[in-house]
């Protein structure tokens, strides 16, 4: 990644979000003109239920450090409940991603409304921050007793 | 295939951060053959104009907009794609503005992530296609459920503007609720004086003859979806020729049957045939086939020979089922209220002069089995009269919404009381008092200045306790914190909780839409979309989607009218936005994971149980079914797996 600090890790982070919230919420970080780390990469969803876990392998696989999913706080989803099967799907997958040797921390599922631009853009930079300090993701798993393949 | 990358400078809010020209020379050594123009403003007339330009000249066959939030401008470059002869789903936008230039503080770094960004949206723009824009033809006629005041109001406002609306009410006369009570809140209007000519509009009004009223009658099944519905309607028998009869009432009193009167409550009696009260409309009497000894096998034809119309009343009378394409769907059914016998403890159906709030609006009713006159069971003039509010609202971790209408009525109580009996007392018992809007609280403030009127707080229904002791009515309460009291009264009157209609269950089984975690009809948004239901195409008003007072019901009424009025219009098509899902049939193994998972009832399986198929008029495009899809059979339309794996990369990359 080019603009990185020179010689320090920058992580790559991958965030899958909400159109009618969570992308709401990072638009209104962007109107607000907060700062924050450069690292993220955002795919536009109409809804968190659309993040197919397939997306999230995918974004590790290629070289993600991290991933993100931001979904309408519960009661919020415009497509009446989305997110809470978004949700339920995460507890899943990380089970998944432990099981391919990622670590959880690497993986984060949070509730970003269209007015909460300080949240998300605290999201952001607590998860560069945790990113930093894991390092970067080693294709050989970085778990004990993870597969090996 | 020609693609061309818009980069908008957006007068520099973009270019103060990211210099183009870099941007520009990254995309070249990622994507040689694609076109790269700057522009100052892209969503100015002058943008725009450049835009159509530059897509006609160039033939350009994908478009990438690198500007702002595509929240803010991506319909407006569609409709600019679609203005140059291009599919407006061949468009991706790159949020520049809000992503990149307005958040990141190094030049460097900007230029990289846009550049990331920009090859991203190219890689997804090659594998998006062109979405048909479908149009079905549609009827404008509509079926509105329940001849209350929400669908009354619904039916007469389509009825003027021209629509044909099938009303079906399930009892014999319309007017729901309201019609029972003598005088309403806030301003102690008579009810029936306000209603009746809102009925007599509905039917014999200037536009009574878009009207169908079909009474005693029920949907009982309905096939198709927005624009396209078809409803099954079952008619009980009335018995009695509407067309016939002259409304005399000559039938009524040689009928031997007494029952008790449901209009009233149970209070006083009725025969088996009837008009449910004077003044009813449609003014024609009903036989109860339940009661007339005739239909259940008697010789009796008591009535028909009192009646001087001819063929007027026909005991062979059939039930019909009928058919009616309509477009779309007014609920309007209305709720219902709590069987205060549920709680025991206070006294309800068990201990004499303990009455729901509806029963005594029916003893206040001058065409009540009264008269209106207030007596109690043993014939006396109450002296005091208990009035307990909040009965199974409130309740913590069952009913815990406040319903709304019961502190406005409880106080009409107050003040006609008051009037007809002077000195009486009354001992108002309460949990919370609500009474909003601009002239709710009157009636409470009056009732707060009245000497001989009382306020007792409780918190739970537990904590009162409605008995007779050695033959006196007594309302003792044990409110933890407060000293318990005891309240001898000649008369409670209960204010019962509004919950869901009987029906409601049922009826939301037949249309297929969605209820609350208390049973009442669910709306898709309860402030920005309170009377579109779960499915599209049906609406809901009033009382069967929150408790609600009738002016609420009114206006609720009237907004599912003018919705259905701005989405069905004659001579003009729907427009299916084609972002849905679809079903790839070769791989779909039938499991139904998707169809348990739409939140929109869009999914359903094939007749043969085999294959999943997506109503595009009814899905609405979130994706939910793709992603759970166990066999990858969905494909969401303009978000596919494979366009989201592109884009993926291209971030990656």
């Amino acid at each position: 990644m080019s603009g990185a600090a020179a010689g320090g890790f920058e992580p790559r982070l991958v965030g899958f979000l909400c159109s009618w919230c969570s992308y709401a919420g990072a638009d209104k970080a962007g109107v607000a003109q907060m700062l924050y780390p450069p690292n993220v990469g955002i795919v536009r969803v109409m809804c968190s239920g659309r993040v197919d876990p397939q997306f999230v392998l995918a974004a590790f696989a290629q070289g993600a450090d991290g991933v993100l999913i931001l979904a309408c706080h519960p009661g919020d989803c415009h497509y009446k409940e989305g997110n809470r099967r978004s949700l339920l799907r995460q507890a899943l997958l990380l089970r998944l991603l432990e099981q391919f040797g990622i670590r959880r921390e690497r993986c984060r599922f949070d509730f970003v409304s269209a007015g909460e631009a300080e949240p998300y853009v605290r999201i952001i930079a607590e998860m560069v921050d945790t990113l930093k300090g894991l390092g970067p993701l080693q294709p050989q798993g970085e778990l004990h007793g993870a597969p090996h393949d | 295939m020609k693609t061309a990358v818009y980069f908008c400078t957006c007068g520099g809010n973009i270019s103060g951060k990211i210099d183009p020209g870099r941007v520009e020379r990254n995309v070249a050594a990622l994507h040689a053959g694609a076109r790269f123009q700057q522009v100052e403003f892209l969503c100015s007339e002058e943008g725009l104009a450049l835009l159509a330009q530059d897509l006609k000249e160039q033939r350009v066959e994908r478009v990438v907009v690198a500007a702002c939030s595509p929240r803010e401008h991506e319909g407006t470059f569609r409709r600019a794609l679609a203005g140059a002869g291009i599919n407006p789903y061949l468009l991706q936008m790159v949020n520049v503005r809000e992503q990149v230039a307005w958040v990141t503080e190094d030049a460097g770094a900007a230029a990289a992530k846009a550049t990331r960004l920009v090859d991203a949206a190219l890689r997804r723009v090659a594998l998006h296609e062109p979405l048909p824009q479908r149009e079905i033809d549609i009827c404008p006629d509509a079926l509105v459920i329940g001849a209350g005041p929400a669908g009354l109001k619904a039916a007469l406002s389509l009825a003027a503007a021209g629509r044909k609306v099938t009303l079906v009410e399930k009892s014999a006369v319309i007017g729901g609720l309201p019609v029972r009570f003598e005088e309403l809140f806030p301003n102690l209007e008579c009810g029936s004086c306000m209603l009746e000519p809102l009925l007599g509009e509905v039917l014999h009004g200037a536009s009574a003859e878009r009207i169908e009223v079909l009474t005693l009658a029920e949907v009982v099944g309905v096939a198709g979806s927005y624009g396209n519905f078809t409803v099954k309607i079952r008619q009980r028998p009335r018995f009695v020729d509407p067309r016939a009869c002259i409304g005399c009432g000559e039938c009524v009193g040689p009928c031997p049957v007494a029952a008790p009167n449901d209009f009233d409550c149970g209070l006083g009696e009725r025969k088996a045939i009837a008009i449910a009260y004077p003044g009813a409309l449609p003014s024609v009497p009903a036989i109860d086939a339940g009661r007339c000894l005739r239909l259940n096998g008697g010789e009796c034809a008591a009535c028909r020979e009192a009646c001087p119309v001819d063929g007027a009343i026909s005991f062979e009378e059939a039930e019909r089922l009928d058919e009616r394409a309509v477009g779309a769907i007014v609920v309007a059914v209305g709720g219902g209220l709590l069987d205060c016998a549920e709680l025991p403890n206070l006294g309800a159906g068990r201990v004499p002069d303990v009455i729901s709030a509806a029963a005594f609006e029916r003893l206040l009713a001058a065409n009540g089995p009264t008269g209106g006159e207030l007596r109690t069971a043993a014939g006396a003039v109450p002296r005091s009269v208990a009035i307990v509010h909040c009965v199974g609202s409130l309740e913590r971790g069952a009913r815990d919404y406040c319903s709304g209408i019961c502190c406005q009525y409880a106080f009409k109580f107050n003040q006609l009381l008051g009037k007809r009996l002077p000195g009486v007392r009354r001992h108002h018992f309460y949990k919370e008092i609500a009474a909003a809007g601009k002239d709710g609280f009157v009636l409470a403030r009056q009732a707060q200045d009245d000497p001989d009127s009382v306020f007792v707080r409780y918190r739970e229904a537990a904590e009162l306790n409605v008995s007779l002791e050695s033959g006196a009515l007594v309302v003792r309460t044990c409110t933890a914190g407060s000293d318990a009291t005891a309240t001898a009264v000649d008369m409670v009157v209960l204010c019962p909780a509004v919950v869901p209609g009987a029906d409601a269950r049922a009826l939301g089984a037949v249309l297929d839409i969605g209820r609350d975690r208390h049973g009442f009809f669910e709306e898709r948004h309860s402030r920005i979309d309170a009377v579109q239901s779960s499915v599209a195409g049906i609406f809901i008003a009033g009382a069967c989607q929150a408790p609600m007072d009738v002016r609420e019901a009114m206006n609720q009424g009237l907004a599912a009218a003018g919705q259905l009025l701005a989405g069905l219009v004659p001579g003009r098509k729907l427009e299916i936005d084609p972002a849905t899902a679809a079903v790839d049939a070769q791989r779909c193994s039938g499991c139904a994971v998707c169809v348990g998972v739409c939140p929109y009832t869009a999914i359903a399986l094939a007749p043969d149980g085999r294959t999943a198929r997506v109503n595009d008029v009814l899905c609405l495009g979130c994706g939910t079914c793709a992603a759970a899809c166990p066999t990858g059979a969905i494909r969401a339309n303009h978000f596919t797996t494979g366009q989201i794996l592109a884009e993926i990369a291209g971030l990656l990359a």
